[in-house]
This record gives C-alpha cells, sequence and structure tokens, in this order.
C-alpha cells in the first residue's frame, strides 16, 4: 500500500514516468507484434523450403517449363525419395493489388500426396482434401476463403475474371471441397487444385502459338523433390547438387540458399523493429531512473527513520525497487493493452482476403510486459543503492 | 529493561587535519529500568553517544554492549535486527512518515520485525496509552506538535524494546506539552520497566530523571544518581 501510496504522493512526475514506459510498450508491442506476424509468414517459407528442392529450368531459359519426364529422372537420383509437379497461377490476374504483408492469392496445381511430405503440413478445417482424378475441385486457403465468402459446396471461378478482361481470357468453375485451417504463412491465400486441372490452366495460360504446339499433360512448370523423412538441410543442399550434376536440363537450387534468405529477411525486420522499441523503451527507462534518485533525495529523512527503527539495507533497497518495478509494471501493462487493443482493431479493419498486420502472441505479450517490468527494476538499482547505502544518522539530520 | 555497558567508548572524526573526539573513553553501566538524561552544552558529545547506544554509529574505540552482547562484533545486518528488537527511538523532529497515517507510523517498525502477530491491536492499545485513539486514522499534518511526539512515542515502543533513546523529545513543543510527555514518557519508564535515555537540553526533563549524566569535550564530567536507580519502576 504504502508504495502505491509513494507513486501516487507526486502524481505528474510519476505519470509522466509511466507514460514514458507506456509509449515505449505500446511501439514494442505494435512493432513487435507486427514482427511476428511477418516473422510467422517467413517461418512458413522456412518451413516449406528447407524439407525440398525446387528444380526448375536450367538458367538462361526463358519460360519456367520442364518436361514431366524429369520427374522419372530425379526420382533415379540417389537420395529422391518422392518428386512432384508444380504449376502456379495469379488467382487475380492484371489486378494491382493493396499493399499486404502475405503472399497475394495463388491458385497452386498439386499432388495430394505432396502434403505427406515436407515440414509445412496443410490441415483441413472443413471438408476433404483434393482427390487427383477429380477434377474441378478446389480446396482454398482461410483468408482466401474469407476474401471470396465462400464455403464447402460453393462455386468459384478461377482465375477470376480481371474487370479489363479481353474476350478470350477463360477461366473455369471450380467446386469448393475443403477449406483449411490457418496457417499464418502461404497457404491462407492459395487455391489448391489437381494437377490436371493446373495443366488445363497452364495451357490457358501460353500464348496460343506455344499452346496450339505442345501437350500441356507433358510438361510442369518446376518440380518439388523430396528425400527420405528427416533428410538434414545439408544433406538436401548435397541432393541438390547431385541432381544438377547428374540430370541435365534442370536447375536444383540448394534449399539453403532459399532458407537463409528468409531467415536474413525476417532477422533484418526483427532487428529494425525491436530496436526502434527498444530506444523508445531506455528513454522510458531512464525517467525511471530519474524519478527515483528524485525520490531518493525527497525522502532521506524517511529512509533514516527506517533504517533507525530496524530496516536493513536490504529492505531499505527492496522498498525502492518494488516501487520502480511498480512503475515498469504499470507502464507495461497499460502500454501493452493500448498496443494490442490498436493491433487488434487494425487487425479487425482489414478487409477480407488481406493479410492481417500483426500477431500479438504469447511470446510478444511476455516480452513486452516482462522487459517493461524488468526495465523498471533495473532503473530503480542504482537509486535503491544510493538510498540502501546512506548513513542513517546523517538522514535522519537532514534537512 | 536492558543491561548497558560503554566501556571506554569513543567516537572521534577526522576534519581536515584536526581529530575532533566526539565521544572520548566513555565508560558506564546501566542497569535495570533507569530513567537516564543525559545533559550538556551543543557539541559535548550527547548525540554522538546516543547514536552509538542506538547502534546507528560504530566506535572508532572501546566496547558497547546490550544486554552481554558486545555490538561491536555484530553485521550491519545483525544491528538492524537488535535496532528493530531492542531499541527504540524518538526524535526532536518526530519523524513521522507523511504517507502514512496514525496507526500505521505507529506499526512501522513491525515491517522489519520477523514472527510479530496481533501488531495491530499492539498499536491500538499503545495509541490508548498514549491518549490517541481519535486519532487513527489521522495524517501527522494533522495532529499537533505534541500529538505527533506521542505517536513517536508509541511506535517506539511497538515491538516492545527494552531500551528507548529520546533525542530532544521536548525540543520541539511548548512547556506544557513538554511536561505531558514526561509524565508520559514516567509512566512507560514505571509500569513497562523500559530503560530510558533521553538526551536533552531541558532542565526540567532532567530534574525529574533518576540519573543525570553530564557531558562535556566528549567525557563525562558528572554521573549523578537523583534517586536511587530503579526507583521509577519500583514505585
Amino acid at each position: 500500500m504504502e508504495v502505491l501510496r509513494n507513486i501516487t504522493r507526486r502524481k505528474l512526475r510519476n505519470s509522466l514516468t509511466i507514460l514514458g514506459i507506456v509509449i515505449g510498450v505500446l511501439a514494442l508491442t505494435i512493432l513487435g507484434s507486427m514482427a511476428e506476424n511477418f516473422n510467422a509468414l517467413l517461418d512458413g517459407g522456412v518451413k516449406y523450403f528447407s524439407s525440398s528442392i525446387q528444380v526448375g529450368p536450367p538458367d538462361g531459359q526463358s519460360a519456367s517449363l520442364l518436361p514431366l519426364s524429369k520427374l522419372d529422372e530425379l526420382k533415379k537420383v540417389d537420395g529422391v525419395a518422392a518428386a512432384f509437379p508444380t504449376y502456379g497461377f495469379s488467382a487475380k490476374p492484371g489486378q494491382v493489388g493493396a499493399f499486404t504483408v502475405g503472399v497475394p492469392d495463388t491458385i497452386v496445381a498439386v499432388d495430394p500426396l505432396e502434403n505427406n511430405w515436407g515440414n509445412l503440413r496443410v490441415t483441413l478445417a472443413q471438408g476433404r482434401q483434393l482427390v487427383s482424378t477429380t477434377t474441378g475441385e478446389v480446396v482454398l486457403g482461410s483468408t482466401i476463403a474469407k476474401e471470396f465468402g465462400r464455403h464447402i459446396g460453393d462455386r468459384i471461378d478461377l482465375p477470376v475474371r480481371p474487370p479489363d478482361a479481353k474476350p478470350d481470357f477463360v477461366n473455369h468453375t471450380f467446386t469448393v471441397v475443403g477449406i483449411l485451417n490457418t496457417t499464418r504463412t502461404a497457404p491462407d491465400t492459395f487455391a489448391y487444385i489437381n494437377i490436371a486441372d493446373g495443366q488445363t490452366l497452364l495451357r490457358d495460360s501460353l500464348p496460343a502459338a506455344i499452346s496450339s504446339a505442345i501437350d500441356v499433360s507433358t510438361i510442369t512448370e518446376g518440380i518439388d523433390v523430396y528425400g527420405a523423412a528427416g533428410t538434414s538441410l545439408s544433406d538436401l543442399d548435397r541432393l541438390a547438387d547431385r541432381i544438377n550434376a547428374s540430370v541435365p536440363g534442370v536447375k536444383a537450387t540448394k534449399p539453403s540458399d532459399i532458407v537463409n534468405s528468409f531467415k536474413q529477411g525476417g532477422a533484418f525486420f526483427t532487428l529494425i523493429t525491436t530496436v526502434a522499441a527498444v530506444v523508445a523503451l531506455v528513454i522510458g527507462g531512464l525517467s525511471v531512473v530519474n524519478t527515483m534518485f528524485m525520490a531518493v533525495a525527497e525522502r532521506v529523512r524517511e529512509i533514516g527513520l527506517k533504517k533507525a527503527v530496524g530496516a536493513t539495507t536490504m529492505n531499505v533497497m527492496g522498498e525502492f525497487l518494488l516501487e520502480s518495478t511498480l512503475i515498469g509494471i504499470i507502464g507495461g501493462l497499460v502500454g501493452y493493452a493500448l498496443g494490442a487493443s490498436i493491433t487488434f482493431t487494425i487487425n479487425a479493419l482489414t478487409p477480407p482476403g488481406q493479410a492481417t498486420l500483426f500477431l500479438v502472441d504469447l511470446p510478444i505479450t511476455v516480452f513486452a510486459i516482462g522487459f517493461a517490468i524488468v526495465l523498471g527494476a533495473a532503473a530503480g538499482v542504482l537509486p535503491a543503492w544510493r538510498a540502501a547505502r546512506l548513513d542513517p544518522v546523517t538522514a535522519l539530520r537532514n534537512e | 529493561m536492558a543491561e548497558i555497558k560503554l566501556e571506554q567508548l569513543s567516537k572521534h572524526y577526522k576534519r581536515g587535519g584536526e581529530v575532533i573526539r566526539a565521544l572520548d573513553g566513555v565508560t558506564l553501566d546501566i542497569t535495570g529500568a533507569e530513567f537516564v538524561a543525559v545533559v550538556g552544552r551543543s557539541g559535548s558529545g550527547k548525540t554522538t553517544m546516543l547514536d552509538l547506544m542506538g547502534l546507528l554509529l560504530r566506535p572508532t574505540s572501546g566496547r558497547f554492549l546490550i544486554d552481554g552482547v558486545n555490538t561491536g562484533e555484530l553485521s550491519d545486518r545483525e544491528r538492524a535486527h537488535m535496532r528493530a528488537q531492542k531499541i527504540g527511538f524518538v526524535f526532536q523532529e518526530y519523524n513521522l512518515l507523511a504517507s502514512l497515517n496514525v496507526i500505521e507510523n505507529v506499526m512501522l517498525p513491525l515491517r522489519y520485525t520477523k514472527g510479530v502477530r496481533d501488531g495491530r491491536q499492539r498499536a491500538t492499545e499503545l495509541l490508548e496509552r498514549v491518549d490517541l485513539t481519535d486519532r487513527v486514522k489521522h495524517r501527522p499534518g494533522e495532529l499537533s506538535g505534541g500529538q505527533q511526539q506521542r505517536v513517536a512515542i508509541a511506535r517506539s515502543m511497538i515491538n516492545r524494546p527494552s531500551l528507548i533513546l529520546l533525542d530532544e523529545p521536548t525540543g520541539a513543543v511548548d512547556t506544557e506539552t513538554a511536561e505531558q510527555l514526561v509524565a508520559l514518557l514516567k509512566r512507560i519508564n514505571r509500569q513497562e520497566g523500559v530503560t530510558i535515555i533521553v538526551v536533552t537540553h531541558d532542565l526540567d526533563i532532567a530534574a525529574q530523571a533518576g540519573r543525570v549524566i553530564r557531558l562535556k569535550d566528549g567525557k563525562v564530567i558528572a554521573d549523578d544518581a537523583q534517586v536511587p536507580a530503579g526507583a521509577f519502576a519500583s514505585s
């Protein structure tokens, strides 16, 4: 109780000090939750690309097309356990979307079996998975399903016809058979179709002169290669080298190259946001130091009295530390509450189909509040030490 | 009551190249529930002696024993615990905490004492004894000087100390209030059997003490028992 009274008896000064912490924690919560959101997105990429090798056409080839026969060649390479063709198309061609931190809406054609490989596995919230032999079906990610307001059994035309579509624009009607759980990463904005439908969309996307000349059922845009379950990243890198050495006409990218670029992007973003927030907090912390030194200076006689009636050095130090820590706790809770409210509000106002900007999760909650508390306590150490070391005789007769 | 021994107790300070002998080889025995007044002119060493007996200062040389314990051998922590358990303080300026009300001020020393139960009840009883039951929730700023000093006296007794040290307790109150405070101290001395040592300039207080110790230049120049030691406790 006394510690609360001590804080409230200098209302303006302590309010300003707490405000400093509030602003710091507010910044930490907002920027930190933005970093968490971004990192969740990147973590998905890291998971996906750390368990597969992306195989595409060799450097210098203008079109991203490979003969499907390469699948068999790849499967013969020592260490390859599975290989799947992949096709990807913009779900909203010709549209310039608003800025989002997420992956744009994309139609991805996959073999349903591929989900059993790799580290990033999607799960169904509703409905069922695709069947490789049934065309005209789609499984929607959580965000794209919300964006188009589609439910199980609904129909959706893909790709979405642009407002200024040319007369020869072609799209197809798909029946929604499944909706995925939220992953906070790429699959949320993906519409999954099977390989046969992917090849149809590939044909539609090719210039007429080319599409009439080739059989799309024999080509793919890329191939995902998997090693046996548990294959390490370095082993996958070596496998990529073996593919490049033994399979002509393809380029296997080392997974570590992709993973490292994701990690670097994430680390840089986290660094910028964290440094900005920590600078704000440290400024708040310095104001706590200043406030506590002033409190010590004002309460010299009180300290002397407490020592006279039996307070030990640690008792006095503890009381001042408790006071500065309480300032940190109040500032931390208020700052976090404000920051979380702002992020929830902005997330709630984000239009369906756009990835939300913030992710307020347990780590950022613990970090924001915990940092404020530790900062408050740390800021109190020096003033508390000074208070505890005061000579009681001098302190008691202080004017 | 406390058994107090000062054996060649000295406290010297250095000021520039000069050595100030604030207390210089004082030897005293205070036994039983005595009411002792320490008098002397300013700079005679009264307050230094009080600070040494209150374990707020460490002596330059000599020994100071309370109930047979050589306090010079105690750590700072042990000295703090001894202050909490055995010694009560009353100061000229009351030194009440403005942020606490009357009963909270009285209970303040309990914060630093382990194993004390019914502290609030004890505080209430003490406030009854100093006739402040109607001021329990008041803040110090709402009390007169005499009332504040009575709160300070109640606070000094909360841990049932064997020794109460008072530094000019009537220095900031009028004569009538001073007489009331002295009467209260005499009652406490008699009824509780607490050793009371008062540092004072006030000759009226000194006249009512059972023993008067006169200091000059850090030395005891007179130690007069005005009435037999313990007379207040037995009367």
